[in-house]
């Protein structure tokens, strides 16, 4: 079959000039002459050969992709621990609105069942690009995820759901496993668990504190729920600093208050200790 | 046919599988091609060897010989049975091979099958101006018999003007074998008699007439023949002189692709049934990326021992070729409900279709592969059900704890990948949906459930102050398992909801927004209908 191909435009006896180069290529028009918005994803081979740049995924959060050094990254596993009521499901939500709506599909394994599909569409999820998977135990989400990284997901959100998590934490070689999966894959994995499940496999710990929720109420009229505060803190950073943390705001879907502007980010006053909430939180 | 000049004569092949169902077995079981093995055909004391190996065929096996006279010549015989699953599928395989070169194909079972080669060997395709047309031919007959022994089919190829021609020339070693348009009479008269395969009864009396070659035959008169020989003899006759009783039928292409064979032994564990069912996965799957197609639902067929059949349909939620995938839904199936009895053969049927395409972008994201999306969602499915996995939908209407599930087929992504920046999100608090609702015991203040409803609507609202779980509820190992209960901070409400009353399952609510002096924040309802609280959501 080759021979017939091979023989179909040139005769072995025939003598075939080379190619020129193309000095067009080489010019300093080149690349110039491309508009800004290509130009800046152009690389050489030069510059890409000494790049160890991470890529990152924009979370959605200016204070999350803050800490995060500018999202979630690439092929590491980042976990998010908080407990009932301290923001975690809305970030999940954030993070998974934020990438479906940049048009890649990502997929949500919830082992609590706990996905509204009415509120995910409401925070401006592309629900045509998000798979939902429902598994019923720790190991099933851990398979579930394994498959859906395997198949080229660029981000897969597993969350736990509340305490306590049915199944225990899972096994933390699963966890590991499913890091070098992640990495193998180049795809972002975020966890979302009520307490930390991923052990050693988590590139990066974000904490979650409940802070307090916010009512709206104007003399006689009926208290309307308006929002949970809280905030987020950097428990644990691979090969970089933690302990930094910001204040963030949830605002009811129901409320039609404007959106806070993004808070601050605290450094720690020492290298273990991080700002806490007050104890009425 | 005659009464076209020869060069206008269409050009038929023959592609012809010697040994039929010995190839058909051996290409189920290829570790066998270098034993000494017979195939038999028949029961007990009448069982008869049709085939054998080379191997068999040198110690003296043949065919006709009982399965005792065989193992007396070699006593080292492997023996099978004829398997009628395993031709079906060989031969359905040759038809894909022809296929591949002509529209224009006809099964004639047995391990044969004639193409139309009209317009075919056309000069330019292959890159030369001016080609001998036997050339041709005979590089398209080796082509053909390449690839039906990629498909596992040793073949032989004959190339004449007449479907008889073709077949006799198949037959012949040395393949190959090409007739030139309007030799066929000249081609076929020397040859010995027994190459046309007459009745055993017909080639007793045509010996004793002393006819020895087609030629000789040939050349009795028609008439005579007939009225000697009768319908058969008449036939055969007309076949003799070259010419074709019956035209080309080209077959349509089945709607579904079959693999399987018939077992030697029962098999009663799962693992050696995958083995085997592995390789005719792997075979069937092959097929049907020859045709460009992927199985969108396998159907499995297994005859159980001593009777009876057992038939299961696994549907797809993409079409696919992925081996490993097929497996494990049929193991999981398997698993799932066993056959019940150990199983003596089985056929894989798919029912195919195009599997997927997706255009690649350059600056966009990276689309999901089709392919491995498919063999994913597949194995989903297979773990946990196909009521887990899909991608959500809100439904119409407003209880919370309701939603739809589509199957996941994403959009193409953007050609152009979005900016950072316009990715910001809402900061929307969001909510856990409690499915189904959690039932609670709430104390409340204000006018207590009991009251007359009409009285209460105007009277201020039973707010609650305390939660906690119904002691001997449905839901009270959930709610106490998620440690819903304490005293109410702050309650928010109460919001009607009602729906669906012309239905039979109606919606009559009052929803509060409750914060405990825990911190947590509940989305509760009063069932108006019932008078009883749930949570239905948690504020996180």
């Amino acid at each position: 079959m080759l021979h017939a191909v091979r023989t179909a435009y040139y005769d072995s006896s025939e003598e075939i000039p080379e190619i020129p180069a193309n000095e067009g290529l080489r010019s300093p028009l080149g690349p110039r002459a491309l508009p800004q918005d290509l130009r800046e994803r152009m690389r050489s081979a030069r510059e890409l050969l000494g790049k160890t740049e991470r890529e990152l995924l924009p979370t959605g959060l200016p204070v999350l992709d803050r800490l995060l050094d500018g999202g979630l990254p690439r092929g590491e596993l980042v976990e998010v621990v908080g407990g009932r009521s301290s923001g975690r499901f809305s970030l999940v939500l954030e993070v998974l609105a934020a990438t479906t709506r940049a048009g890649e599909p990502a997929a949500l394994i919830d082992l609590g069942d706990h996905l509204d599909p009415a509120r995910a569409e409401a925070a401006g999820a592309d629900l045509s690009r998000l798979l939902w998977v429902r598994p019923r135990t720790v190991e099933q989400a851990l398979a579930a995820t394994e498959m859906l990284l395997g198949a080229g997901f660029p981000l897969a959100v597993v969350d736990l759901g509340l305490p306590p998590v049915r199944g225990g934490r899972g096994i933390e070689a699963g966890w590991l496993r499913l890091a070098r999966a992640a990495a193998a894959r180049g795809a972002a994995l975020l966890v979302s668990a009520p307490y930390r499940a991923s052990g050693t496999a988590a590139a990066a710990v974000v904490e979650l504190d409940r802070g307090n929720a916010r009512w709206l109420r104007s003399g006689s009229s009926p208290v309307l729920f308006a929002g949970l505060g809280g905030r987020l803190a950097l428990e644990k950073r691979r090969g970089g600093a933690a302990g930094q943390s910001a204040e963030i705001a949830w605002r009811s879907a129901e409320c039609l208050a404007p959106p806070a502007p993004p808070a601050p980010i605290v450094q720690p006053e020492r290298f273990f200790e991080r700002p806490r909430l007050a104890a009425s939180a | 046919m005659s009464r076209k000049s020869d060069a206008d004569r269409s050009r038929l092949a023959c592609l012809f599988v010697p040994l039929f169902p010995l190839a058909a077995r051996l290409r189920s079981e290829p570790e066998l091609i270098r034993e000494a093995l017979a195939i038999l055909e028949g029961n007990g004391q009448a069982a008869r060897v049709v085939a054998a190996t080379r191997a068999a065929r040198a110690a003296g096996v043949r065919p006709g010989l009982s399965l005792p006279q065989a193992r007396a010549l070699c006593p080292k015989l492997a023996v099978r049975a004829r398997d009628a699953t395993s031709e079906r599928a060989a031969e359905e395989a040759l038809i894909e091979v022809a296929d591949a070169f002509s529209p224009r194909v006809e099964s004639a079972r047995d391990g044969t099958v004639f193409l139309d080669l009209d317009g075919i060997p056309h000069a330019s395709l292959r890159g030369a101006a001016a080609v001998d047309p036997a050339a041709l031919e005979r590089a398209l007959g080796q082509d053909l018999a390449a690839a039906a022994d990629a498909a596992g089919l040793p073949a032989r190829v004959g190339i004449a003007s007449s479907k008889l021609a073709a077949r006799v020339a198949a037959g012949l070693p040395g393949s190959p074998v090409i007739v030139p348009a309007g030799e066929e009479a000249a081609f076929l008269a020397p040859l010995p008699l027994a190459r046309l395969a007459p009745q055993v009864d017909l080639s007793a009396t045509l010996e004793r007439w002393g006819v020895r070659s087609i030629g000789d035959f040939a050349r009795l008169p028609s008439a005579e023949v007939a009225s000697r020989l009768g319908r058969s003899g008449s036939e055969l006759h007309t076949v003799a002189r070259g010419l074709d009783p019956h035209p080309l039928v080209p077959r349509e292409p089945p709607p579904t692709f079959e693999e399987g064979m018939s077992l030697e032994w029962p098999l009663a564990t799962i693992e050696p049934f995958l083995f085997i069912g592995r390789a005719a996965l792997e075979r069937l799957t092959r097929r049907l990326e020859s045709a460009g197609l992927a199985c969108l639902r396998l159907e499995l067929d297994l005859a159980l021992e001593p009777e009876g059949n057992l038939r299961r349909s696994i549907e797809l939620p993409a079409p696919s070729r992925d081996v490993k995938t097929l497996l494990s839904l049929i193991r999981l199936d398997l698993e799932a409900n066993p056959p019940g009895a150990p199983v003596i053969g089985f056929v894989f049927r798919s029912h195919p279709d195009r599997p997927r395409e997706a255009q690649l972008s350059l600056l966009g994201p990276a689309a999901l592969s089709p392919d491995r999306l498919a063999a994913t969602l597949a194995r989903l499915f297979a773990l946990l059900g196909p009521e887990r996995v899909g991608s959500p939908r809100p439904t119409d209407g407003h209880r919370p704890e309701r939603a739809a599930l589509v199957a996941f087929a994403p959009p193409p992504p953007p050609l152009v990948r979005e900016r950072a920046a316009e990715r910001q999100g809402r900061g929307l608090l969001g909510v856990r949906a409690l499915r189904p609702p959690l039932p609670l015991e709430v104390i409340t203040e204000g006018p207590g459930p009991n009251a007359n409803p009409e009285a209460a609507s105007n009277a201020a609202p039973a707010r609650p102050i305390e939660v906690r779980p119904v002691v001997g509820g449905a839901g009270e190992d959930a709610v106490r398992r998620l440690e819903i209960r304490g005293g109410v901070r702050v309650a928010a409400g109460p919001w009607a909801l009602e729906e669906g009353w012309w239905t039979d399952d109606p919606a009559d609510r009052e929803y509060w927004d409750v914060e405990l002096f825990g911190g947590s924040v509940y989305r509760l309802f009063r069932d108006r209908t019932t008078g009883d609280w749930f949570a239905d959501g948690i504020y996180d």
